[in-house]
Formats: structure tokens, C-alpha cells, sequence
């Protein structure tokens, strides 16, 4: 899988390209700012861009906005953002603009190599990636009188790695359960939520993202 | 002192002269009937003691005691026509010669009527020959003037008579009577100019005079017309004639009097325009002072002018430049010296500096007070400009800070942390991976304070996508269940928003740490051009507003954008933090 990498902290950027190529994933070039990322893509478009969302000129969302202009020029590019810090309006903002292969990550998940790379791994195969600090601030949120409440700790998990962006399979392994059970837990969620069973992944993490979101 | 004792000279000598014209009257040898005696006696007194009268009462209205003088000099010269009663040939002379100095003296008076003070040339030329005419003018005539060939059997002889003039005497007669005649007409005229150029105030001033004047023009008119038309007069006529011109005399002190006290009046309402200025609820701002000015002046197109030292030149009430027209009198209000403002009037005002001066030393207090407001109020503006700038620098700084955290700090810890788990990756199960977890997990817990420490400083999120995301994140990180009604809507002022962003995230702190409350709403609208936002909880309340320097140091914040922070606390009730931010500060 080839992978782009825009960071304007030269240190941390290259840091995090070894880790990826150390992962396995071939890291086919590196950027300091979001044109210089787009130059690269046009050159050659990855299966993954993994992009800083603050950098220069503004320091601000320009991550966001390169994410944008990547996609609009490459489809079938997907983009992993990652930030400082937990901003739920991004998160949201970045996979309801592109409701397929993108991900929103906390930059400190490079403390576990594992989980950057899966989320690397996820959003090139077309995947959606929610930071579980996004999904803890969603669904430990605690609006008042959210049939959230009503769900069972064991359902809140269940939904908190739907919203992660997760597959059935992927939850079960991760709760050590049988897919069946997985399953049922997730019937019993959307109807408490009142969802709609979703056609594929993408569209169950939006479904659940939209409603946590209320 | 001094007045006192002029007074009461003045007085006794009117009562002296009164009385010796009585006298005379009953004595002098003419003879009169007893109630004609009686009537002229009392118009004599009449005429002469109201003249006097009027005079000294025209005399404490300063300061025009010219006047008053002027009119005692009158009644007093009055009584020298009491000579006049005495049958003897130098008794006649004399007041054929000095009789009519009361006239001069009237005439005078007419033309400086009510201000005392001779303006023009042409007055000075008819005063001067009122004089001249009516006495060196007289004693002239009596040198060619016999009374017997004039027709008059009863008259005593003329002593100053020159027989080898008596020739000449009905051509001088002739000549003096038609001169007096153009002095009247003068008089009349120069009343007439005066009235046209005259200010409203002084127009009520001369108001009764003019009307005395005229009615005792058409009086004499009537008299000389009825002469011309050869009724001659008989004895009794004649004297009828004198009482009935002298009550009309009379009309003279009344006339001065009346216009004096308009004036006078006048010039009390400049005590009503410092009540005016001083007993407005909203102050005496400067439009008032002109319409005040307005009103006291009787000139409504009185204008004030302020000068502005900075800029060089004067601005009206409303703040616009202003030059100086040509077409008003300008009067300038001084202060150590310099002028601070002008006074622009009806040039005709300037014939009443005393009222004009008046009313301006009064609305002078109110404008300097005025002034002293206005120049508090822009020391108060700046104030607050520096205070929202300090505000403004602060969160700049805070932005700075924050940014330098990120970029240097973070992406440090981060970077090692990256180096630390690819170290880690290297290694299986031993001491040094031990201890690389532990350090990574320490590095993982200082990214996670510095995080909070950063966001602490300044949420990026708010300079980014703006208040309703901001406080989105606020209540969704909130340990107390939270609500939200916050419409995203444009942009607002970064110190507004940075403002209402920490308003909320101390009043949710607090709710946090001491409410105890089940559910918390937080708002944020944006209505009638300011930014309201409030963070009301079910919580136990009784807060106390002025305790914890957290809402103090809001109170100031929010003040400094001259908003409004208010906490509502009652015991039981939860509490409630609202603040209200203008959009666009006055500053």
C-alpha cells in the first residue's frame, strides 16, 4: 500500500514515514505543506495520503482543505488526518465530506503502532476511521435523556467501535465476541436508536456518527 | 453709600422745586380760576415728580443709570418752567430762555432710549442741536423776539430785547419754530432707525416709548392743526390746554418705565435659562444650550460654535466644522483667555452686550460643565479602548503561546513518543521494553496535559471554525450533562467570541465543581446587535457573584467590551451566568 506524508514538523514526519514503512506500507514520498502534497499526488496518487491537519501557511485547517482539493483531484485517494487535538466538529466535518475512505486520528495514537497502522490499512481499503477520543466525547457525551442511556455498557461498546469506523468482525475480535453475537448487538442497537439498518460499513458509522451527533 | 445720599438729594430737591412751583402758581400773580389752579398744580407735580420718580426707579436697573439720571433731569427741569408763573417781566425772559431745557433733555433721552449711550454720529448731531436750539437757540431769539408786537397783550416785557432787532423777530420766531419742528422729526427718525436695526429684546423696549411718542405727536398735531385752522383759543381753553398736555406728558415716565421693566424682564429670563440648563434630567448638552440661548435671546437663529484646539477650528453642536459667518454678530466665550466657544447671534443683539454677556456667562457653566463631561467621557472611551486592547493583546498572546505549544513542545513529545515505540518495536519482552512502555506511557500522559493545558490557553477551534463549534466541544467535554442551543451564524468578533467561549467554560467549571446540579443549558444568540450567552443549571445555586476570581476575572473581561456579565444565584434555584456582548463596542 503507498502512502503519502504531509507534516510540516520535518522530525515527527519522517518519524512517522519510518513507522509506516517499518509497518510494511511504502512510503512513496514526503511533504511539508498541503501543495507540496498535491504536487506529489499528481505525480503519482497514493492509496493514502496521512496529512497533519494544521499546517503552513495559516496553521489552521489547512489539513481540511488539502483533504478536499485531494479528493476532488483523486477520488480514489484515501486521507487520514491527523490532529493535536480532539475536535469532534472536524472529525465529522472530514468523513460527512467524504463519506468513504478518510479518518480522523489523534496524532498521539502514534503511541500505539498498531492502531496508526491499522487505521492506515483501513482507510486504503475505502474504510471511514473515527478517533475513540472523537467516539468517547460522542457517546460518553452525556446529553440529557439520549436513549443512549438506555443502551447496555456492553451495547455502548459495541456502538462506540461502529462509530471508530469498525466492522462487525473487527468488533467482535476486539470484544472477544462470536459474530453472531456482534450482530445481535448491533440489531438491538439501531433499534433502541431508532436506525435504519445500514447497506454497508461506511454508511452504518455515518448513521451512527449523524445520530450521536444530535 | 453714595447713591443713597444722591438719592435722597435728588428727592429733596424735586420736593423743594414741586412745591415752589405751587407756590409760584398761587402767588406769581396770573389769574386763575381756583379749580384751574388746583389742576395745574397737580399736573405740574404730576409731570414733573413721575419724571423724577421714573428716573430714580430707572436708575437701580443697571446699567443703564444714564437713563435714569437722564429722566430725573427731566421732571427737574420741569419745574424750572414754574418760573414762568411768576408775573414779572425777568420771570419771562428767564423762562423764555431756559423753559425748554426739559425738551432738550427729552429728546436726548429719546435718542439713547433704553441703552444711555450715544451709538452714532447722527445721534450725537440731534442731541447736540436739541440743545442748542432749545436753549442758546431761545435766549437768541429773545433778542429780536416782543412778545407785544407777537400778539401776546398779557405777556410781561421781554428784557433781553434789542429794539433795533425787533425787526427780525417774527423771521427768527418763524426760523426757530420751523428748526424744532425738523428736531421732532430727527427725534422721530432716529427712534424710527433704531426700531429698524433693533433686536427683538429691544424692540419690546422701545415698543412703548414709540407709542407715547406717536400719540403725543398726533396730540400736537392736532393742536397746531386746529391753530392753523384759526380757532384761537380762549382763556379757559388755553388753560384746559396746558392740563390736558401736561397729563398727556405724563404718558413719558409710564412709556420709559414700561419699556425699562421689559427689558429688565428680559434680562430675568437669562435667570430662567440658568434654571433651564441646570434642571434638565439628561444634562445640558449643547443643542439644549442653543435652543436655551435661543429662547433667552429672543433670536432663534442663535448658533454655538465649539472650538477644537486640535483641529484649529470650530464645529457646531452636531460635531460639524463651522467658519464664522459674516452675516452674525460672533461672540466668543472665553476661558484662561482662550476662546472655547462662539457665540453666533442676530447682529442686532450686539445694541444689548449686557444681555448677550449675561446670558453667556450663564451658559457658560453648563458648557464648560458640558465640556468637562464630554472631555471625561472621551478619557473614559479611551480607557476602555485600552482596556479592550489589553483584552485583545491577551488573547493574542494566549493564541501565541498556544501555537508555540503546539508547534514546539507537542510535536516534540510526539516525535520522541514516535522514536520510543519504534525503539519498542525492536525489542521483545525484557527490562529495557519495560521501561521504554513506561516512558511512552509517561510521554502519552504529558501530551494528554499539555493537550488540555493548550486547549486551556486557546481552543484552536474557536479562531478556526468559530463559537458554535467552540462551545459544541465545551459542552460535550462537560462532566455535568449538557445541552447547547447555539446556532452556528457568521463570524463575530474574535474578543466577543473569546469572551463568551471562557464566560462558558468557567461558568460550566463551576457548575462542575459546586452546583450539583443534574443537567446544565448552555445558549448562545445573537439579538439586538450584542451576543447573549447564558449557562443556567438546576443545580443548588446560591452562588455568590463576587466570590471565586474566576467569574471576577470574566466581570472585568466582559466589561472591558463594555458588556454586561450577571450571575443568578438563589439558594435553591440553580444558578445562572448570563453576558451580554456588544457586536460593536462603542468605543
Amino acid at each position: 500500500m503507498r502512502v503519502l506524508v504531509a507534516d510540516d514538523a520535518t522530525l515527527f514526519r519522517e518519524g512517522l514515514a519510518r513507522v509506516l514503512a517499518d509497518a510494511g506500507f511504502t512510503v512513496a514520498g514526503q511533504a511539508a505543506d498541503g501543495d507540496e502534497l498535491l504536487a506529489l499526488a499528481r505525480d503519482d496518487p497514493p492509496d493514502v495520503a496521512v496529512l497533519d491537519i494544521r499546517m503552513p501557511p495559516t496553521h489552521t485547517t489547512e489539513g481540511l482543505e488539502t483533504a478536499r482539493r485531494l479528493r476532488a483531484a483523486h477520488p480514489g485517494v484515501g486521507v487520514l488526518v491527523l490532529s493535536a487535538y480532539v475536535e469532534v466538529h472536524y472529525a465529522l466535518q472530514l468523513v460527512t465530506d467524504a463519506p468513504r475512505a478518510s479518518g480522523y486520528l489523534l496524532k498521539d495514537r502514534v503511541a500505539d503502532l498498531r492502531d496508526l497502522t491499522e487505521a492506515v490499512r483501513r482507510v486504503g481499503e475505502g474504510g471511514l476511521v473515527i478517533d475513540p477520543a472523537i467516539v468517547a466525547q460522542l457517546v460518553g457525551r452525556s446529553r440529557t435523556r439520549s436513549p443512549i442511556d438506555e443502551l447496555s455498557e456492553r451495547e455502548r461498546e459495541v456502538l462506540g467501535l461502529m462509530a471508530e469506523g469498525r466492522s462487525n468482525a473487527a468488533i467482535g475480535e476486539r470484544l472477544h465476541l462470536s459474530p453472531k453475537t456482534v450482530e445481535a448487538h448491533v440489531r438491538g442497537i439501531f433499534t433502541r436508536l431508532g436506525l435504519l439498518p445500514a447497506a454497508d460499513d461506511n454508511r452504518r458509522v455515518l448513521a451512527v456518527l449523524a445520530h450521536l451527533r444530535m | 453709600m453714595r447713591d443713597v445720599k444722591r438719592t435722597a438729594a435728588v428727592v429733596a430737591l424735586a420736593l423743594v422745586a414741586g412745591l415752589a412751583n405751587v407756590v409760584l402758581l398761587a402767588v406769581g400773580g396770573y389769574e386763575r380760576s381756583g379749580p384751574t389752579l388746583l389742576l395745574l398744580a397737580i399736573a405740574t407735580l404730576a409731570v414733573g415728580w413721575s419724571f423724577v420718580g421714573a428716573g430714580l426707579a430707572a436708575r437701580r436697573s443697571r446699567p443703564e443709570p444714564a437713563v435714569g439720571w437722564l429722566m430725573v433731569a427731566v421732571g427737574l427741569a420741569w419745574f424750572l418752567r414754574g418760573i414762568g408763573f411768576v408775573r414779572s417781566p425777568a420771570a419771562f425772559t428767564l423762562v423764555s430762555a431756559v423753559g425748554d431745557l426739559d425738551q432738550a433733555l427729552l429728546a436726548h433721552l429719546l435718542v439713547v432710549f433704553p441703552s444711555g449711550r450715544i451709538a452714532s454720529g447722527l445721534q450725537r448731531a440731534v442731541v447736540v442741536l436739541g440743545y442748542v436750539l432749545l436753549v442758546p437757540g431761545s435766549v437768541a431769539l429773545l433778542l429780536a423776539w416782543d412778545p407785544a408786537a407777537a400778539g401776546c397783550a398779557t405777556c410781561p416785557a421781554n428784557l433781553l430785547l434789542q429794539p433795533g432787532l425787533a425787526g427780525y423777530g417774527p423771521d427768527a420766531a418763524g426760523l426757530l419754530n420751523a428748526a424744532t419742528l425738523v428736531l421732532v422729526a430727527l427725534v422721530a427718525g432716529v427712534v424710527a432707525l433704531r426700531w429698524r436695526g433693533a433686536s427683538p429684546p429691544l424692540r419690546r423696549a422701545l415698543a412703548p416709548v414709540a407709542v407715547v411718542g406717536a400719540v403725543l405727536l398726533l396730540f400736537f398735531a392736532a393742536q397746531q392743526g386746529l391753530a392753523l385752522l384759526g380757532r384761537s383759543a380762549a382763556p379757559a381753553d388755553l388753560a384746559l390746554g396746558e392740563v390736558s398736555g401736561s397729563v398727556l406728558l405724563l404718558l413719558w415716565p409710564v412709556g420709559f418705565l414700561v419699556g425699562l421693566t421689559r427689558l429688565r424682564l428680559d434680562r430675568s429670563r437669562v435667570g430662567a435659562l440658568a434654571i433651564e440648563l441646570g434642571g434638565g434630567e439628561d444634562g445640558a448638552t449643547p443643542e439644549r444650550v442653543q435652543q436655551a440661548l435661543g429662547r433667552a435671546l429672543h433670536d432663534p437663529s442663535v448658533r454655538l460654535a465649539y472650538w477644537l484646539a486640535d483641529r484649529e477650528g470650530y464645529v457646531d453642536v452636531d460635531g460639524r466644522p463651522v467658519a464664522l459667518p459674516d452675516t452674525h454678530e460672533v461672540t466668543l466665550l472665553r476661558r484662561d483667555g482662550e476662546p472655547f466657544a462662539a457665540l453666533l447671534h442676530d447682529p442686532a443683539l450686539a445694541d444689548q452686550p449686557e444681555l448677550v454677556d449675561a446670558a453667556v456667562a450663564t451658559a457658560r457653566l453648563s458648557l464648560d460643565n458640558e465640556r468637562l463631561q464630554a472631555e471625561l467621557r472621551a478619557q473614559l472611551a479611551q480607557v476602555r479602548a485600552s482596556r479592550a486592547r489589553l483584552v485583545e493583546f491577551a488573547d493574542a498572546e494566549r493564541r501565541r503561546v498556544e501555537r508555540n505549544l503546539h508547534d514546539g513542545a507537542q510535536q516534540r513529545l510526539l516525535t520522541a513518543l514516535l522514536g520510543l515505540r519504534r525503539a519498542r518495536a525492536c525489542l521483545d519482552s525484557s527490562p529495557a521494553a519495560a521501561a521504554l512502555d513506561e516512558a511512552g506511557e509517561q510521554l502519552t500522559l504529558a501530551l494528554d496535559e499539555l493537550r488540555d493545558l493548550a486547549r486551556g490557553l486557546h481552543p484552536a477551534i474557536l479562531s478556526n471554525a468559530g463559537l458554535a463549534p467552540a462551545l459544541d466541544e465545551l459542552v460535550r467535554r462537560s462532566p455535568v450533562p449538557a445541552t447547547l442551543d447555539a446556532a452556528p451564524g457568521p463570524r463575530l468578533p474574535a474578543p466577543v467570541e473569546e469572551t463568551a467561549y471562557f464566560v462558558v467554560s468557567e461558568a460550566l467549571a463551576n457548575v462542575a465543581r459546586h452546583a450539583g446540579a443534574a443537567t446544565v443549558a448552555v445558549s448562545a444568540v445573537v439579538r439586538d446587535g450584542g451576543l447573549h450567552v447564558e449557562v443556567a443549571d438546576d443545580g443548588a445555586g446560591g452562588a455568590d457573584p463576587a466570590g471565586g476570581s474566576g467569574l471576577r476575572g470574566l466581570a472585568d473581561r466582559v466589561a472591558a467590551l463594555d458588556g454586561a456579565l450577571a450571575v443568578d444565584s438563589p439558594p435553591g434555584g440553580g444558578t445562572r451566568v448570563t453576558a451580554s456582548l456588544p457586536l460593536d463596542p462603542a468605543r
